[in-house]
């Protein structure tokens, strides 16, 4: 199996853009990278860079952006701008994940899926995607250029389905909290539907832990009001941004 | 409510205007200006902008903070994305604890929000009460700490 590009150091390097980046932020975005050059659980490793390298280029769509603009995003036909070799399918979904994610519906989602989606396929599309995006605005944030993506890792997806998923409501099934608990993703007496949410595909609630345990506050110091050990921001400051974002992208959760 | 509660927490009260508004409303938490307008450049991606507003952001919080602040960003712009993208509805105890937070900045008129249901009656009891407790049980928690 040959070893990913991102086995190069050089491949995710802060220091053009002049910042210091803490030491666990670094080691997120590598371990990110080398999952996504991955074979992934119903994607192949090409298939999962492809998916990055939409979620780069729908920020200039034409389409997408005119849907935004639209009273309802669906009212609109045609082709998003996509040089990509992927499902029709998988490209609707990078692109309105990427530009409009507060209009999503369960009628799209069950479209998608009547177009070939699978349930896994879609839930993994949305953790690469996130996943891509998060590191992403970091590096435009500190005015660092983003990380090249890796080249893809031979092998075949795992195709495993979790046992004990549970509806919630959501979109699509997530594990409950003690089956997600009996595979390690989490050790909280309940765990919340954010985290469980890709829990149909467990590779990414442990990439969403690496992440965003880095990025914003490990899972177990969440709940500690007030407190954000080894950050130079304090938890008001910290919250006070968090905020600001999930009203920008007009999430309600 | 998390923002909330960590401004009690520290002796704080944050201006929750903020959250909507931007900017022009950072009262309460140190450096909030700086933060806000670095916020919006980002999310906005408008490059020039991000440059002046990272710039500002150093001269306030230092250049860790500028880069814990872009990091926060990108946790959300991943977090808000997975749980619209997966629909996922409010946990049961966060709509009732968050529900004062919810009706004060109007969130309900996200789209989002048609994947949780309206809160309940216990709900809506719930979080009468934890409005009243939660700046005391912010600065018990704090002192635990």
């Amino acid at each position: 199996m040959a070893a990913p590009e991102l086995a190069e150091p050089e491949a995710i390097d802060f220091s053009r853009a002049g910042v210091v980046v803490r030491d666990d932020i670094f080691a997120a975005h590598r371990a990110a990278w080398q999952s996504l050059a991955s074979p992934g659980v119903w994607w192949t490793s090409e298939e999962r860079i492809a998916i990055a390298a939409e979620a780069r280029t729908a920020s200039s769509c034409a389409l997408c952006r005119e849907a935004k603009q639209a009273l309802s995003p669906f009212s609109f036909s045609g082709r998003h701008d996509s040089e990509r070799d992927l499902p029709a399918a998988a490209v609707e979904a990078v692109h309105r994940i990427v530009t409009d994610p507060s209009r999503l519906t369960r009628s799209w989602v069950e479209q998608l899926a009547a177009d070939g989606l699978s349930d896994g396929h879609y839930v993994e599309l949305v953790g690469v995607v996130v996943t891509l995006l998060s590191i992403d605005r970091l590096c435009q944030g500190v005015g660092a250029e983003l990380h090249p993506l890796p080249g893809p890792v031979a092998g075949e997806p795992s195709r495993i389905r979790p046992d004990g998923l549970e509806d919630v409501g959501a979109f699509t099934p997530m594990l409950s909290t003690r089956a997600g608990k009996k595979l390690g993703l989490w050790n909280l007496p309940v765990a919340p539907n954010v985290i469980r949410a890709l829990s149909l595909v467990p590779p990414e609630v442990e990439m969403l832990h690496t992440v965003a345990g880095a990025h914003y506050l490990p899972v177990e110091q969440v709940s500690q009001i007030g407190r954000a050990p080894g950050r130079a921001l304090d938890r008001a400051q910290i919250e006070l941004v968090a905020a600001r974002v999930s009203s920008l992208n007009e999430c309600f959760y | 409510m998390l923002l909330r509660a960590s401004g009690e927490t520290m002796g704080d009260t944050p201006d929750l205007r903020a959250v909507n508004e931007g900017a022009a409303a950072a009262g309460g938490v140190a450096g909030g200006r700086a933060l806000l307008t670095f916020t919006d450049a980002v999310i906005a991606q408008d490059a020039p902008a991000i440059q002046s507003a990272r710039a500002e952001l150093v001269r306030a919080v230092g250049a860790a903070g500028m880069v814990d602040a872009a990091a926060v960003i990108g946790n959300f712009e991943r977090m808000n994305r997975i749980a619209d993208a997966i629909g996922i509805p409010m946990d049961g105890p966060t709509a009732a604890v968050t529900l004062s937070i919810q009706e004060e900045l109007g969130l309900r008129r996200f789209a989002s929000a048609s994947h949780s249901p309206d809160a309940t009656r216990l709900q809506r009891l719930v979080g009468r009460f934890t409005r009243v407790l939660l700046p005391l049980v912010s600065r018990l928690m704090a002192q635990r700490h």
